[in-house]
């Protein structure tokens, strides 16, 4: 199409040709072109940043919900506590969503609208009754009040993931924002909004003449001057500055009209900072300085917001109340004279004091450890700029309350140890896991002592060697083996030397620094012997063993040696949860679980991350298993966990020590909760701890304070429990109470009858079927002594 | 209202297991909870076991079953762990999301709910018998016919013994 033309216009250019105008010409040209080229590049530059921030939303990330139910077990106090978690305040008449009152034996409330993953939850008038530490009555108030059988509550905002520089914000529409909010913002800052192109012909003649009389150039913007300076945060002022922001001003106006530049005004203004978080926008800033939704605020509170804009720093409401306070009556003064407002409006708002709220709501996540491992989960599913940018609500499992347990014990029992032992302050550090048994998830992740602070996360980060926690892995195997192992199958505890190729001689020692000569196999776990459970291990197959790791969800894969059958191999605490989960949920493998679902910005579900179960290992040889585990807790190296749990609940844990007592771990499970803790030190120095004198303190203190569940395994059918006398391991009669009662896969207990004979003093039991205290046939008498010093030693050291 | 209506749907569903055990070898796979509850609610009800005696679990078992009916099984399932969480040794419940996971073709982890179902179903013949039909039933989707055999023969055996 062009073609036909181009020869004409060569005959008029070459008929005009006058040996200096051509030249001329070109430069215009090229200057034309070039400041063309100049302006697309700032159409594209400011319509892209226009697009992009208008949707930028950070994901939402929730704790568990609580659900209340009656006979749920809950104090009046710690609901209380859950309601000011999820934001309630206390009122007289709690007829308000997200107001409560307590009453004469509970409380009553009224819930919020809330869309959960399955949908949407609308508020209720609620009364909640208490009676021996348990929920007695649940029931919608009314006038004909309604027993309610479950009542989901809204689950405690956790944290957010944040785009760019960090920058949260809580999207609104614009008809979602108040009219004196709009009204005031524009009588203070831009009167002629919805009448100029963009930018203020005024105000640059006046930043004009400021800049050649060399002033300060300030003031005289517009709103969609604003937004766009707000776009490209920076100090900087000078006069290309300000060219650049005009231009993009009247672009920004020419493509999108005027209640979208405004809409995304009033959610991208920049109105203060928390920490590392930049708040932007009213609909956040009203959280973080009054702790209501915007609809909820009053004017002189509005008023304070839109005083605000002129400098978050200088007039910020909780530094500088005074400046803040000035600020806010001029905007009320401005809004009176522009009629915004009426003279008695603005008398009863200048009255008020400002009103703020001192303690801003935590916006970075107070659990930045559990956050980290939830990110990592969902990094897997989600591209990096849609977790920061498309407002996902995702669902956790953290539990607020087990997570605060475990902070607390970790924190306490640290500074504890470090003062007994008089050990300089701050240098030992912890990290603490805890799942739930059944479904895998996973309900506190303390990454350090410091539990807010989102530094080095050894939850996750810190490989350790796990010492003895290995062992475990060893005589499940060996217990998959009935016709070869039983609880009582005789080890060989005496001296040895392995050789294997690759590696130095091998010649493990008991912590004790002695040999046991014959012990029984549960004798052998509950006190952690090294030597046995080596020869036990060889005897099996090393590579057998560790080969299993993988079925027990641990995907790291340890040298081939022997030694690494006594845990010389490094893993995180999240691991080793992993490793107890399958042992605590008979068998069953269920990879921990963060999250439950994901849900779009408008409520649609996007994914869920459902229970999911793998059998990995018989049932009835976990169950042995847990019955050694559970010996290693009564009679074993974890004795003095009766510190701080009573002996009916049954835990079963193990304790692991690594060289020199550099790293000190316990692991262990109740009915109910799967938990792990290591306690070391940063720069890998020996804490002078076990895994009893140190990690299992705070395992003892947390679950303490917990409560758990007994731990009573179900009995897979081909389970027997069997009266056997404890040191020889000979069967009784069912009624001899000489015996004890253990387990057995069936057909591996001793067939033979033996008489019931005189029990050895140790042995005397009564009945059920709790692990007498096991002695080793030759040494028992010297092997008690040890023990006892062991056990001194390990509480007091 | 949402009890009563669970309820009802819950012996709906019993039923509709016993139908599935009338003709073991079929499978059950697209959908025994979707076939036509106001079907089989018109066939007089019989008694069944009472899979809870938390209010709330049966609530949330109603949910599930009318998720479920509603052709939702995503949300029937989340409604199933929400149970879970507050009886987490209950063999229905667990046999329940078994079923649910038969229903939307994941036969492996129907199987292996099934197996946790029984883990603690203790001396309920009546409900390990029920699993072992629903493992038979599975392993048919997977082309296991053997397994399935062995699986429908450990329920017979189960349902004799317990008769």
């Amino acid at each position: 199409m062009k073609l036909p033309f181009w020869p004409r216009n060569k005959t008029s250019f070459s008929s005009n040709s006058k040996s200096y105008a051509k030249p001329l010409r070109l430069i215009v040209l090229l200057l034309l072109l070039g400041l063309s080229g100049y302006i697309f590049y700032l159409d594209v530059t400011i319509r892209e940043a226009f697009e992009g921030r208008k949707f930028a939303l950070p994901a939402r990330v929730y704790g568990r919900a609580l659900e209340v139910y009656p006979g749920l077990k809950l104090t009046p106090a710690q609901f209380v506590e859950e309601l000011k978690r999820v934001g309630y305040h206390e009122n007289p008449q709690p007829e308000q969503a997200a107001t409560y009152k307590y009453t004469v034996t509970g409380v009553d409330f009224t819930s919020r609208d809330f869309v959960f993953g399955d949908g949407p939850q609308a508020a209720q008038h609620v009364r909640i009754e208490f009676a021996e530490g348990r929920v007695s009555l649940l029931q919608l108030r009314g006038d004909t009040p309604a027993d309610l059988p479950i009542l989901r509550m809204e689950p405690p905002l956790i944290g957010g993931i944040y785009p760019g520089h960090n920058e949260d914000r809580e999207l609104l529409r614009l008809d979602q924002v108040p009219k004196p909010l709009i009204d005031s913002l524009l009588a203070v800052e831009d009167r002629k909004f919805y009448t100029h192109w963009g930018i203020s012909p005024r105000g640059i003649a006046r930043a004009l003449y400021k800049t050649v009389t060399g002033q300060r150039i300030e003031g005289g913007s517009t709103l969609t001057q604003q937004l766009v300076k707000n776009f490209f945060l920076t100090s900087e002022r000078t006069l290309s500055r300000k060219a650049n922001e005009v231009l993009m001003s009247l672009l920004l106006e020419m493509h999108y009209d005027k209640d979208v530049i405004l809409e995304t005004y009033l959610n991208e203004i920049f109105l203060g900072q928390d920490a590392s978080r930049a708040i932007h926008g009213f609909g956040l800033a009203s959280h973080f300085y009054f702790d209501r939704p915007l609809e909820r605020l009053e004017l002189q509170e509005i008023a304070t917001l839109v005083g605000m804009v002129k400098g978050p720093g200088v007039y910020d409401p909780r530094k500088h109340a005074e400046n803040a306070l000035k600020r806010r009556n001029v905007v009320l003064q401005e809004m009176v004279s522009q009629n915004v407002i009426t003279q008695a409006q603005f008398v009863a708002a200048r009255q008020k004091p400002l009103g703020v709220i001192q303690r801003a709501p935590t916006g970075t996540s107070p659990y930045p450890a559990f956050l980290q491992f939830v990110q990592r989960q969902l990094q897997h599913d989600y591209r990096e700029e849609d977790l920061r940018s498309v407002g996902l609500r995702i669902f956790t499992t953290l539990d607020p309350y087990i997570q605060h347990q475990a902070e607390t014990a970790l924190q306490q029992r640290l500074t504890a140890l470090e003062k007994a032992r008089k050990n300089a302050a701050n240098t030992l550090e912890g990290a603490v896991v805890v799942s739930s048994t059944q479904n895998g998830e996973i309900q506190a992740v303390v990454g350090g002592r410091e539990a807010r602070y989102a530094g080095f996360n050894r939850a996750i980060d810190a490989q350790r060697p796990i010492g003895s926690l290995a062992k475990p892995i060893v005589y499940l195997t060996a217990l998959e083996q009935p016709e070869r192992y039983t609880l009582i199958t005789p080890l060989d505890d005496s001296a040895l030397v392995w050789k294997q190729r690759g590696t130095t001689d091998w010649k493990p020692q008991n912590y004790d620094r002695q040999f046991h000569g014959q012990v029984q196999l549960r004798t052998a776990l509950a006190h952690s012997y090294n030597v046995s459970t080596a020869r036990l291990g060889i005897a099996l197959g090393i590579e057998h063993i560790l080969d299993k790791l993988p079925r027990y969800g641990i995907d790291r894969q340890p040298p081939p040696f022997a030694s690494s059958m006594l845990g010389a191999y490094d893993l995180s605490p999240i691991e080793v949860a992993q490793l107890y989960q399958t042992f605590a949920d008979n068998g069953f493998r269920t990879p921990l679980r963060a999250i439950r679902e994901v849900v779009a910005a408008d409520g649609k579900p996007l994914q869920r991350y459902p229970l999911n179960v793998e059998p990995v290992a018989a049932a009835a040889p976990v169950y042995l298993l847990t019955a050694a585990l559970q010996g290693v807790v009564s009679e074993g190296t974890a004795q003095s966990l009766a510190n701080w749990l009573p002996a009916e609940l049954h835990v079963a844990g193990k304790t692991g020590t690594t060289d020199e007592l550099r790293d000190s771990w316990f692991a262990g499970y109740s009915g109910d909760h799967v938990a792990v803790v290591w306690v070391g030190r940063d720069d890998n120095k020996p804490t002078g701890l076990t895994g009893a004198s140190g990690a299992m303190t705070v395992w003892g203190e947390m679950m303490k304070n917990i409560q758990p569940e007994p731990l009573q395994p179900a009995v897979p059918e081909d389970i027997e429990t069997v009266n056997v006398d404890p040191l020889s391991g000979l069967r009784y009669e069912s009624d001899c109470k000489a015996g004890v009662l253990l387990p057995f896969i069936k057909g591996s207990a001793p067939a033979e009858v033996s008489p019931c004979g005189t029990p050895s003093a140790d042995a005397v039991k009564t009945g059920d079927n709790a692990q007498v205290k096991p002695a080793d046939v030759k040494h028992g008498d010297v092997k008690k002594d040890a023990e006892k010093k062991n056990w001194f030693q390990r509480l007091f050291n | 209202m949402i009890n009563r209506y669970g309820l009802i749907l819950i012996s709906a569903w019993l039923l509709l297991l016993g139908g599935c055990q009338s003709v073991p070898t079929q499978p059950v796979a697209g959908g025994a909870v979707a076939q036509q509850p106001g079907e089989a609610a018109s066939v007089a009800p019989e008694p069944g076991p009472v899979m809870s005696n938390n209010r709330a679990v049966i609530a949330l078992l109603g949910l599930a079953q009318r998720d479920s009916a509603a052709g939702k099984p995503e949300t029937a399932g989340a409604s199933l762990e929400r149970a879970l969480r507050i009886e987490p040794r209950n063999p229905w419940l667990w046999h329940e999301l078994a079923q649910l996971r038969l229903t939307q073709g994941q036969y492996a982890q129907a199987i292996t709910l099934a197996q946790k179902s029984s883990s603690f179903a203790g001396s309920e013949r009546h409900l390990q018998a029920l699993n072992w039909r629903l493992i038979g039933n599975a392993r048919v989707a997977q082309g296991d016919s053997a397994g399935a055999e062995q699986a429908f023969q450990r329920a017979s055996e189960l349902e004799q013994a317990g008769s």
